[in-house]
């Protein structure tokens, strides 16, 4: 009986699944115009060269905004359910501390670190000119505390600082969406109020490169936060008293 | 003009013989040591020189290219490094024919341990 039911709405919904889709022609015509309206409309009115960036933070800035919280959704969840486990003095992990990485590798760790955080900063910054963009570019600084954090056992990421760039980065994102209701000619959330500047220039698509910073500091900070949340963690078990 | 060219082309040649034999060194070599050093001094080499090589042709791209050759030069034999080291901490031996053939460094860590211990 059960199965009945659930075989009878499973057809239901690909009925109705199906009809929505018999109705988009193939050859996809209907796409062309969209893509025609991106490539056209990002160069010439955004003023920015990277049509991904383009669409990603001007012309689709609220999904972003989603993705965003999502991440810091996943990011606060992790550190939620780890929490228990961590050593809450001072965050650090004997079991950790004890294994010592070669000399070679911490040194070498200084200086790749100055490089992979530059290379970092360059991917975000320059998001709306080459490819790339705040989610990589936060991606590669959270790589380089990586490095750091593992080649240095006794490395201490205040958790705090992490958290205020976190949701400093998160309020300039919301802030500048607010401010295209007040500034902006059409009054619309996250529409460009700045300046649009010359295509191909570091400074130019008004707020898009700005929002892209925001996002590379957000997602650096935030996997910094659960690499070290995982990092920090004790093994199961192993001190059933502290549990 | 002319010359620079030909240096560029002959820069990405000699790399991409070298990460060519990079790559036959890691198909080929029998076990983990050898086949990390044959991935490790062949591709630095390969890839530093074929990146050199595109910065000789674009000249406007030459200072990036010398930081990302600066980066690898660092960079990979390092990891291979780590690599190496944490193969030989989870105790895995190494393929030899002599068995007289001693872990000099093994035997080193060794006596570090047991002073330790006393």
């Amino acid at each position: 009986m059960k199965k009945l039911i659930v075989i009878t709405l499973l057809l239901i919904l690909g009925f109705y699944l199906m009809s929505t889709f018999i109705s988009v022609p193939f050859g996809a015509e209907r796409i062309a115009g969209v893509k025609d309206y991106y490539l056209k409309q990002s160069p010439e009115t955004l003023k920015v060269s990277n049509v991904v960036t383009a669409i990603v933070v001007s012309f689709r800035g609220f999904d972003t905004l989603g993705e965003v919280t999502v991440l810091f959704l996943a990011s606060t969840a992790l550190g939620s359910i780890l929490y228990r486990r961590r050593t809450h003095h001072s965050g650090l992990n004997p079991q950790r501390e004890a294994v010592v990485s070669s000399t070679l590798v911490r040194t070498g760790a200084k200086v790749l670190f100055p490089m992979i955080i530059l290379l970092g900063a360059y991917v975000f910054v320059h998001g709306h000119l080459t490819p790339g963009g705040g989610f990589q570019g936060g991606a590669i600084i959270a790589t380089g505390f990586l490095l750091i954090l593992i080649s240095y056992r006794k490395f201490f990421i205040n958790h705090n600082v992490l958290t205020w760039v976190e949701a400093l980065a998160g309020t300039t994102f919301v802030l500048i969406g607010i401010g295209g209701f007040i500034f902006a000619n059409q009054n619309n959330f996250l529409e460009n109020f700045l300046p649009e500047g010359t295509l191909n220039n570091l400074i130019s698509g008004g707020v898009v490169g700005i929002i892209y910073i925001a996002v590379g500091f957000k997602v650096g900070a935030e996997i910094t936060g659960i690499l070290d949340t995982l990092l920090t963690i004790k093994e199961a078990g192993l001190n059933p008293d502290e549990n | 003009m002319q010359i620079f060219d030909y240096i560029g082309y002959f820069l990405i040649s000699v790399g991409a013989i070298f990460l060519f034999l990079g790559g036959l060194g890691v198909f080929r070599m029998p076990d983990f040591y050898t086949r990390v050093q044959a991935g490790t001094k062949a591709s630095t080499l390969g890839a530093m020189s074929i990146i050199l090589g595109v910065g000789v042709l674009q000249p406007e791209w030459f200072v990036k290219t010398l930081v990302i050759v600066i980066f690898l030069a660092i960079a990979n034999p390092l990891s291979s490094h780590a690599l190496a080291r944490g193969t030989h901490k989870a105790h895995q031996k190494p393929i030899v024919k002599d068995e007289k053939i001693e872990d000099a460094y093994e035997i080193a860590e060794h006596k570090a341990e047991e002073k330790n211990i006393k």
